[in-house]
Formats: C-alpha cells, sequence, structure tokens
C-alpha cells in the first residue's frame, strides 16, 4: 500500500518535472506555428500555419537562414574535428606521461572555460579584422576552439587514463611503434568516448553565441545569431524567430539519437582480469 | 641471455628494485620466486623496455639496451593481467605480433603458426571468439600463446598459470617446459608459488625487497637456503624451526630436546635449527627424538603428524607413511629419527632480518 502511494508520487512528481522541462519547447512550437496577424492576440486559439517554417527555409525576408544553417554546421564540425586531431595525441600523452610543465599546461588549456568569453571578445575582434578572419570559416573554426579543444582534452584524457597501459606495453612487445600502439590499440578502446565527447563538443559548439556574434557579420553567422535577426526591423516576429531556433535544434537532436548507443560505456570490459 | 647489474628502480619514495642482480643463461629456464611487491614484475617490464631503471645495466646477449626501445629488444612478454586487446578476438589476439612490421610473417605462415601454438594450448576451438567473451584460464592461455608465437631473444612470463584451475595449472606446466619454443628460448619466469619455481626453473633466484637474496639451483636452494625465509618458502609442509642454544655437544632445544648439530658458533649463542618434515621418520635409524603425538591429518597416502617434542610445547611436524602412522593418536608417545646431516642450522630471527644459515660440520 505505502510503495504504491509512493510510486504514485513519483509519477506525479516525474509528469510535473515533465511539464516544466517541456513547456518552453511547446510554447515554441506554438509560437511558430501562428500566423504573423495572430502573434499578440491569442495564447491558444489561433490558426495554425506552416508560413513561419516556409518563410525561414524560403530565405524571405532577405534573411539567408539556410546559409547560416549551413555555416552552423560547417563551423562546427570543423571546430570539433580540429580539436579531435590536435585534442586526442594532447589527451593521449598528458594521460601517459608526466613531463615537465604537464599539470601546468592542462590546467591552464582548462582555464580558457573559466574566464568569460566577453572578457576577450573585443581584443579578438580587432585581432580578427586586422589579420583578416573576421567573418570567415577559419576565424570560427579557431575561435570555437576554446569552447570544443579543453572539452575533448580533458574528457578524452580521463579516457586514456582509464585504459591501462599494459595493453600499449603488450603493442610495443608485439613489434609495433608506439605510434602504431596509439592508433591500433589505445584509439580503438576509447571510441566511445571519442563519440560522446564529439556530441558535446558539436552541440557548445553548435550553441555558441557570442563568438559568431562579434566575429560574424553575415558571410559566416551561425543560425543562433541568425535566428535574431526576425526580431529586427519595425515589427519583431517572434513566430519566425521560434520557427528558425526549433530547425536549428534537429541536427545535434538527430546527432544525440544516432550515436545513443556509443554514448554507453563499457566497451574496454574483458581487457584485463576482472 | 639477459643480465642485469646494479638496477635500481623507485616510484616516488618506495624503492621497487635496489640494486638487482641477475644472469639467466643461454637458453636456461630461470624462475624469479618472491612475494608480491618483492618487485619481480618490475624486473621483468626493465628487461623489457617498459620501464626505465634508474641506475645500474640491463644487457641482452651482452648488449646495453639503455635507451633501446621495447620493439627493439625482441623479447615476448606474457602480463600477468594478460592485456590482451579486447576489441579483437582470440586469433587476432595471437596473430598481432606475427602482422607486427618487426615480424610481418605472410597470411597463410602466420594462420599456420597460430593454429599450431592454439592447438598446443587447448583454444583451437576459441580462436573466433573476442576474448571479452573468454574465461580467465582461456585467456590467461591466449596471452601465453601470443609469446610462443613468435621468435623471441627471451621470453618473460609473468604468473602465466596463475589464474588456471589446479589441474590444468599442473597439467601445462609440464607441458610448458617441454615445448620446444621454451626449450630453446632462454626464459624468465616471475611465480610467487615455490612449487612451480621447483617445477620448472633450471635455476631459481629468491626476490625479496627489490633484491635476489639468493641463486641457485633446485638443490642448493632446498638443501642450502641462504637465510630462515628462504627455507621457510620451500617445501609443504613448512620446514621445521625448532629455537635452541649452541652447546658444546651441539644444540639443546626447548623441553630439553638436544639435537647434534656441530657448527662454529660460540656456546650459548641463539639458533634456529631447521628440521624439514620429510627427513623425520618414525621408525628409521639415526639420532633419536622422543615426543608425544598433538595432532595427525591424513594427507591420502601419507599422514601428516605433528608432534610434541620431548617434555616441552615445542612441535614439529613430520610426514609418514599411511601405514607407520595411521594408529597414532592424540597424546601417544612415539619415537621419532633425524639424520644429523639434514638438519639445517640458522641464526636466530631478529625483527628486521631473518636469521641466516650457519655452515655445519658432520
Amino acid at each position: 500500500m505505502r510503495k504504491r502511494l509512493l510510486g504514485w508520487l513519483a509519477d506525479a512528481a516525474l509528469i510535473l518535472y515533465f511539464v516544466f522541462a517541456l513547456f518552453p519547447i511547446a510554447w515554441m512550437v506554438i509560437l511558430s506555428l501562428k500566423p504573423t496577424d495572430q502573434l499578440f492576440s491569442t495564447y491558444f486559439s489561433f490558426s495554425p500555419t506552416l508560413d513561419g517554417y516556409r518563410t525561414v527555409l524560403g530565405d524571405s525576408e532577405g534573411i539567408p537562414f539556410v546559409r547560416f544553417f549551413v555555416n552552423s554546421l560547417v563551423v562546427s564540425v570543423g571546430a570539433v574535428a580540429l580539436s579531435l586531431v590536435v585534442g586526442l595525441p594532447a589527451a593521449y600523452a598528458s594521460a601517459r606521461w608526466r613531463f615537465r610543465g604537464s599539470e601546468n599546461l592542462m590546467f591552464t588549456l582548462l582555464s580558457f572555460r573559466f574566464a568569460p568569453e566577453l572578457t576577450v571578445i573585443i581584443p579578438l575582434f580587432v585581432l580578427y579584422q586586422k589579420l583578416g578572419l573576421f567573418d570567415t570559416y577559419v576565424g570560427m573554426v579557431w575561435v570555437l576552439q576554446l569552447v570544443t579543444l579543453p572539452l575533448i582534452v580533458w574528457i578524452m584524457r580521463s579516457y586514456f587514463a582509464d585504459l591501462t597501459p599494459e595493453l600499449e606495453q603488450a603493442a610495443l612487445l608485439d613489434g609495433y611503434t608506439r605510434k602504431q600502439a596509439f592508433f591500433r590499440v589505445a584509439l580503438p578502446l576509447v571510441k566511445p568516448g571519442i563519440a560522446a565527447v564529439s556530441l558535446l563538443a558539436f552541440i557548445f559548439a553548435w550553441n555558441n553565441f557570442v563568438f559568431p556574434l562579434i566575429l560574424t557579420s553575415n558571410e559566416a553567422q551561425t543560425v543562433t545569431v541568425g535566428a535574431l535577426s526576425f526580431l529586427g526591423g519595425d515589427r519583431p516576429k517572434y513566430n519566425l524567430t521560434a520557427a528558425a531556433a526549433l530547425v536549428s535544434v534537429v541536427p545535434p537532436l538527430l546527432l544525440a539519437l544516432t550515436i545513443q548507443r556509443y554514448l554507453v560505456r563499457g566497451l574496454s570490459f574483458g581487457a584485463v582480469k576482472s | 641471455m639477459i643480465t642485469l647489474s646494479g638496477v635500481r628502480k623507485t616510484y616516488g619514495r618506495t624503492v621497487a628494485l635496489d640494486g638487482l642482480e641477475l644472469e639467466v643463461r643461454e637458453g636456461e629456464f630461470f624462475c624469479l620466486l618472491g612475494p608480491s611487491g618483492a618487485g619481480k614484475t618490475t624486473t621483468l617490464k626493465t628487461v623489457a623496455g617498459l620501464e626505465q631503471p634508474d641506475s645500474g645495466t640491463v644487457l641482452l646477449d651482452g648488449e646495453d639496451m639503455r635507451g633501446v626501445e621495447p620493439y627493439d629488444r625482441g623479447v615476448a612478454m606474457c602480463f600477468e593481467s594478460y592485456a590482451l586487446y579486447p576489441h579483437r578476438s582470440a586469433y587476432d589476439n595471437l596473430a598481432s605480433p606475427l602482422r607486427s612490421p618487426r615480424h610481418r610473417l605472410p597470411a597463410a605462415e602466420a594462420r599456420q603458426r597460430v593454429g599450431a601454438v592454439a592447438e598446443l594450448l587447448g583454444i583451437s576451438g576459441l580462436l573466433d571468439r573476442p576474448v571479452g567473451r573468454l574465461s580467465n584460464g582461456q585467456r590467461q592461455r591466449v596471452a601465453l600463446g601470443r609469446v610462443l608465437v613468435r621468435p623471441a631473444r627471451a621470453f618473460l612470463l609473468d604468473e602465466p598459470l596463475s589464474h588456471l584451475d589446479a589441474k590444468l595449472r599442473q597439467q601445462m606446466r609440464a607441458e610448458l617446459k617441454a615445448l620446444g619454443e621454451v626449450q630453446h628460448t632462454t626464459t624468465l619466469y616471475v611465480t610467487h608459488d615455490s612449487v612451480e619455481a621447483l617445477a620448472l626453473g633450471d635455476r631459481i633466484g629468491v626476490v625479496r625487497q627489490g633484491r635476489i637474496v639468493q641463486t641457485g639451483t633446485r638443490e642448493e636452494i632446498w638443501y642450502r637456503p641462504c637465510d630462515t625465509e628462504v627455507a621457510r618458502a620451500f617445501g609443504r609442509p613448512r620446514i621445521n624451526l625448532l629455537p635452541g642454544v649452541v652447546t658444546e655437544r651441539g644444540v639443546r632445544a626447548d623441553g630439553e630436546v638436544e639435537l647434534p648439530v656441530r657448527a662454529e658458533a660460540a656456546p650459548g649463542t641463539d639458533v634456529l635449527v631447521g628440521l624439514r618434515p620429510r627427513d623425520i621418520t618414525l621408525h628409521g635409524e639415526g639420532h633419536e627424538l622422543t615426543g608425544t603425538v598433538y595432532v595427525t591429518e591424513a594427507l591420502g597416502r601419507s599422514v601428516e603428524v605433528t608432534v610434541r617434542l620431548g617434555a616441552g610445547e615445542q612441535r614439529v611436524s613430520l610426514v609418514a607413511p599411511w601405514a607407520d602412522a595411521a594408529r597414532l593418536r592424540a597424546d601417544d608417545p612415539v619415537r621419532l629419527t633425524v639424520w644429523p646431516e639434514n638438519l639445517l642450522l640458522f641464526e636466530a630471527d631478529r625483527p628486521e632480518r631473518p636469521g641466516r644459515r650457519i655452515e655445519t660440520q658432520a
């Protein structure tokens, strides 16, 4: 009896949380389906229309939303890819070897996440203007390393540290070089970690707002900033902003669903005696 | 040939190897015996080049190995943790050394080689399985196979039989020694099991606290152990060590027991007399001792008898044939005999150091 009561209470609490968590999204969906002239008239009674999505994806209103979307994809994927190429060897080295200054180096890397982006954005703006990186893909991929690189290095470091070094030592004695031991033994074993951290890094890069706001104007602008363009002009069009925001949620969501199974850890199970 | 001289290795404040000296001769099967934490694994890893010694030298076939990478040393090692590649099948694990740039055998030849080794170790039926789905004993055999499958200057085996069940272990022990690969290759074998060391080792090195305290053949280790701890490490039941005092005629142990051991030690010196349980007989000839039965334990065809010596509380255990000991009951008086030349004499143990053996005179 008491158990059942507790069960109901738990269910009720979950439903309450569910409503709380999904309310903003539901609100956005409703907003995105409203026609422009009924935006402020009512809350729930309106004639639903997909015009908002058509306008956003059709590049009307003079706002190239599709390009922003592609920009976001290019810049986020680029940033994650670069971070993986640079960060995986760094994470491996820092997990396996203590060298002079290694801990300071790692801390410095982490400290990039401490400072609010706004504190560095003005000097960066000036530098980017001078270097010709303003409003370019290269510039965006580069600056997003501040977001993705520390994340990838620190998380992958703990994955590598969890692997027993004896696996790579066995490879060395099998006659493989250290580089081969890294690529053939260590790297395949942290695949689930790479999948998980790439997804996280992608989401952070995708959601970043401050860097594209200041360091892009049009050519390399991303969806986070682009979605706000619909609020400009004489009448803010909240329905279009909502539609744009919902469209921009799709890639991270799809990505999360597809690699979900890699997010479960435990592939290295059975490597060593338990 | 493996030569280590003055090898010292520390991890922070802990000293793993403390000036270790070791020579393994060409083609020899050398057993390193010691308790866990004595530095056995560190010794193997130092030979393999996986650990760099703080000081001292490692020679392989007379060649200084300083600065030589593990893959250039040409040694094979079986890890106690197996260190199998969990994302690959048993076959791929076994074939890994043969596919490496160092050996690079043609696929057909590699398949044949892996097949032969798998056959030898009784894992032919498991080759397709991922190693995660093998039992500990099977994994251990795959790990051993990965060593045997390739030619090597030396095999370094770290407790390679420890996780097999008793029957399989005994069988593998016999087979391991008979393998051509092992017979022709210098082998350094680490174990904490003295039975294994006695059974396998051409020579045995006893390791304690990062140092080799004694090296020798099984006879040397058995009959001339360097101190009480080495004497205790070999033989089950354990050697009896009776505390006593040196007198004019021999040694007097507790309970007015006289033992005929002569040594160059001043009368009055505290000593320990070592008596192997299998060297004491119930109805034999030799020096006589008397006592009463304390407890008996049947071991199958023989009986372990624990006897209270003389008038005191000092106990010794011995192993007697079933026929001689089956009828003994607690408190029965017994007569024991020992050969004086079988007695070992040690200095008394001190807290920081086990008593060293004292040379006896026949």
